[in-house]
């Protein structure tokens, strides 16, 4: 399912342009990350793809779909998005109904729902807590239950709004996985954050904002490599990056691996020489 | 909703320089005196003599009467139309409409009627578009009206308006989650367990960690408070809320006497 | 300042204990940093240091917690609260709601415990300076940024001038640029020789500032030490407990012998690199 954004322009009542022209094409199963400091646009021009905010000028297209012609309910059976807050969504006496609400709202039948659900729930490792109520589990478990109720809904696209936020490393490696097994179901996946880490080590691609508009645009290594760009949007590089650039390595590395063999090459050169 | 709760606008005034408190009693007292006092026309003095006059004192004279009207002509409108048509023992009749006839005692009493709870709302209206709940409430806390009280009150008008930024947040969470807040009555009630449940939920996680924060401030502290802001008062002022209590127990006098 | 020994505390309507068997000493003027995986007990130990454990939890606790010189037990909430003060995650619920504007919200403290005036005035100026916040002391505190918010949740708290800084997850709901700011302050703070003791997940922030570290597994300590030992230590990872990246791929490093052996692993930034510098200057 694509995503085509062509000239989007957004203003919020009282004036404030929040989006002065964004154009962009996510195709089906790609990961993309956004960041850029706080007022950048991100979220903003995120809430355009379920419908939650429509164009002041400019068209939003979910596949066919332009946003402007169907309301969220009926987007959200393509872009699945899930809110920062947990307890901003949570109601249900049990993991299980929280779980089922978002997929029985989709029109699934009985035992699609409850497969859905099953599968939702054994990714976010949240099996065997089906009749928990959601307040009775810790802040880390109800993002969880707050993830799987829109993974269940297996939508398309999934849109994650800063969901490492608060979390700890092993909710944080979740959530990794998470993304992961989405990409491989061919789901596109786009991911608002502010942890450069997170982003480099699961997302190919990095969209950077800044002053509602897009700055950088492409693969994460090229995008992590320009350092004042990134610096007038308060976006520093990620940790391993940073220390890659530190050992003047000749390109950007993004995670573990590529540091490790990147430093394995040079050793080796210096051994030879 | 508006931004704030509350009515206050920032002009420098001597009225607005007047102690909260003495605000207080004079817009009590005018209310007593209107519904208490002798006097068809005494609600209508009030207002045109007093009221309005203070209001320019203010220098809020164009938000009270936009506020007033906006208030309280649709509600005029509807008194005056059933009380003309329908009084109870209504005989003299002033006009045919139709099937109806508006009667002299309905007409007379809808002005009544309307005159003092103009009084009412132009008061209240004088007295809270010139008042900071701050400094009213600082000064009733220095009177002795007691903290939790004052707190429940002002944090109640700073988190209100929060609640409705999470409310939104929460319609957009489960709209996304395929909720239809739109369509039949019956579909929107539906939809009020979804959003009414995560508010009140987390509104109560706030609430309890909000309890924290004061009390991590020494709010429960068993000693007496001090004030930083100071609420200027005068012994002319104080003089002025005795007449005014005065005049009260007067107009009930007049009332029984004469 | 602060001394546990042998607390375990069970919360209210619990089957097992939250923290189990935690003995502990913070000496005046130390930085602590206690680091765990979210229900490790990090919140709960904050809040007993403070005293809202028993006083404002109830919940069964046993052992022995005494904060500076006062046994919680034995004390008041009210009483606790002058010694240590306590910042916690959430920016937007520290506002208390009672006051309109920043200085205010400052003050509030203060007028809660029968400061004079003039006093008052000098401690408010003098905190909000420390924190950078002067500007905003005639805004609304629900119109600022998380980060602001924080800054003001840390001033309100500084403004009484309590004996103990106890911080949970301060930084956790903020952004780079206000967490940056935030353990500014808190860095500040412990120069002037406040004691601190903070609940953090950002491991590299921890290495730089603090003298001790309690790691903390399912409600009981697992390893108590200076942050170099106990933030390389193995045992992190296999009780979910985050480490630096520069940590991490020092130790696959080692490894392949591409790391000097004889060399601690780093935490920050710039030990990874002397390390990996001097790793590859030594590969002839």
């Amino acid at each position: 399912m694509r995503i085509e954004i062509q000239d989007l322009h957004f203003s919020y009542p009282g004036g404030v342009e929040a989006l002065k022209g964004v154009s962009l094409v996510v195709n089906t199963g790609e990961k993309v990350a956004i960041v850029g400091q706080n007022g950048a646009g991100k979220t903003t021009l995120v809430k355009h793809l379920n419908g939650l905010l429509l164009p002041t000028k400019g068209t939003v297209r979910i596949g066919d779909w332009d946003t402007k012609d169907y309301p969220v309910a009926r987007l959200s059976s393509r872009v699945g998005y899930v809110f920062q807050n947990p307890d901003e969504q949570l109601f249900n006496k049990t993991v299980y109904q929280e779980v089922a609400f978002g997929p029985r709202n989709l029109g699934y039948p009985a035992e699609k729902v409850a497969e859905l659900v099953k599968n939702a729930m054994a990714l976010t490792e949240l099996t065997g807590k089906e009749n928990v109520n959601p307040y009775d589990l810790m802040p880390t478990w109800r993002k969880m239950v707050a993830m799987a109720s829109i993974l269940a809904m297996d939508t398309p696209i999934v849109v994650l709004d800063e969901p490492t936020t608060g979390q700890d490393a092993a909710s944080i490696e979740r959530i990794a996985h998470c993304v992961q097994v989405l990409h491989q179901q061919g789901k596109t996946v786009i991911t608002i954050t502010h942890d450069v880490d997170f982003c480099a080590e699961n997302f190919e691609r990095i969209i950077v904002m800044g002053g509602g508009r897009i700055l950088l645009d492409g693969p994460a290594i090229e995008v992590l490599a320009q350092e004042e760009i990134l610096a007038t949007t308060y976006v520093e590089p990620p940790q391993l990056t940073r220390l890659g650039n530190r050992l003047d390595f000749p390109h950007p590395v993004r995670n573990e691996e590529e540091f490790l063999d990147m430093y394995r090459q040079l050793h080796r050169q210096r051994d030879r020489a | 909703m508006r931004e704030r709760l509350f009515l206050y606008i920032d002009r420098d005034s001597p009225l607005h320089r007047l102690n909260p408190f003495t605000k207080l009693v004079l817009t009590f007292a005018l209310i007593l005196i209107a519904f208490l006092g002798p006097g068809y026309y005494l609600a209508t003095a009030i207002f045109i003599l007093i009221l309005i006059p203070l209001s320019f004192w203010g220098r809020i004279w164009r938000e009270f009467v936009s506020t007033s009207l906006r208030l309280l002509l649709p509600f005029f409108g509807f008194l005056f139309v059933m009380q003309s048509l329908f009084y109870p023992g209504g005989q003299t009749v002033l006009v045919n409409l139709w099937i109806f006839s508006v009667k002299a005692e309905g007409v007379g009493f809808a002005y009544l009627t309307a005159t003092r709870i103009l009084v009412v709302v132009a008061s209240f209206l004088v007295f809270l578009l010139s008042t900071h709940p701050s400094t009213l409430m600082t000064d009733l806390a220095r009177r002795g009206l007691p903290s939790p009280l004052i707190y429940v009150i002002v944090s109640t008008l700073q988190i209100i308006p929060q609640m409705r930024v999470k409310a939104e947040t929460i319609i957009d969470a489960q709209r996304s989650r395929g909720l239809d807040t739109q369509g039949s009555l019956r579909k929107r009630v539906r939809a009020l367990l979804p959003l009414v449940g995560p508010l009140v939920f987390s509104s109560l996680v706030d609430v309890e960690e909000r309890a924290i924060a004061i009390e991590a401030r020494a709010f429960s502290a068993k000693r007496p408070k001090t004030s930083l802001v100071e609420v200027p008062d005068s012994r002319a002022q104080m003089i002025a809320r005795w007449v005014f209590v005065g005049i009260v127990l007067l107009a009930i006098g007049s009332r029984i006497w004469l | 300042m602060i001394d546990i020994q042998d607390l375990t505390y069970t919360y209210p309507a619990t089957d097992s204990p939250a923290l189990k068997n935690v003995s502990l000493k913070v000496e005046e003027g130390e930085f602590v940093a206690i680091i765990g995986a979210n229900g490790a007990g990090k919140s709960t130990l904050c809040y007993t240091i403070a005293g809202f454990i028993p006083h404002f939890f109830a919940g069964t606790l046993n052992g022995k917690v005494e904060v500076a010189g006062i046994e919680s037990q034995h004390s008041t909430l009210q009483e606790l609260v002058l010694n240590v003060g306590l910042v916690f995650q959430n920016p937007f619920n520290q506002i208390s709601g009672a006051k309109f504007t920043v200085y205010e919200e400052i003050a509030f403290g203060l007028e809660n415990l029968g400061i004079p005036r003039e006093e008052m005035i000098k401690r408010v100026d003098k905190v909000m300076a420390l924190t950078g916040i002067t500007d905003l002391a005639k805004r609304s505190p629900y119109a600022l940024s998380g980060g602001q918010q924080q800054r003001v949740a840390l001033a309100s708290i500084l403004v009484m001038e309590p004996k103990i800084l106890v911080l949970d997850e301060p930084t956790s709901q903020l952004d780079p640029i206000g967490t940056r700011e935030v353990f500014q302050v808190i860095k500040e703070m412990s120069n002037r020789g406040m004691t601190v003791v903070m609940a953090e997940h950002k491991v590299e922030w921890i290495a730089e500032f603090t003298d001790k570290v309690i790691a903390l597994s399912r409600g009981e300590v697992l390893l108590q030490g200076p942050p170099a030992e106990v933030l390389t230590s193995p045992l992190l990872p296999q009780h979910g407990i985050g480490i630096s990246r520069y940590t991490a791929v020092a130790r696959r490093a080692r490894e392949e012998n591409l790391w000097p052996a004889a060399l601690p692993l780093p935490v920050t930034l710039d030990d990874a690199v002397a390390g990996f510098v001097g790793g590859l200057e030594n590969a002839h």
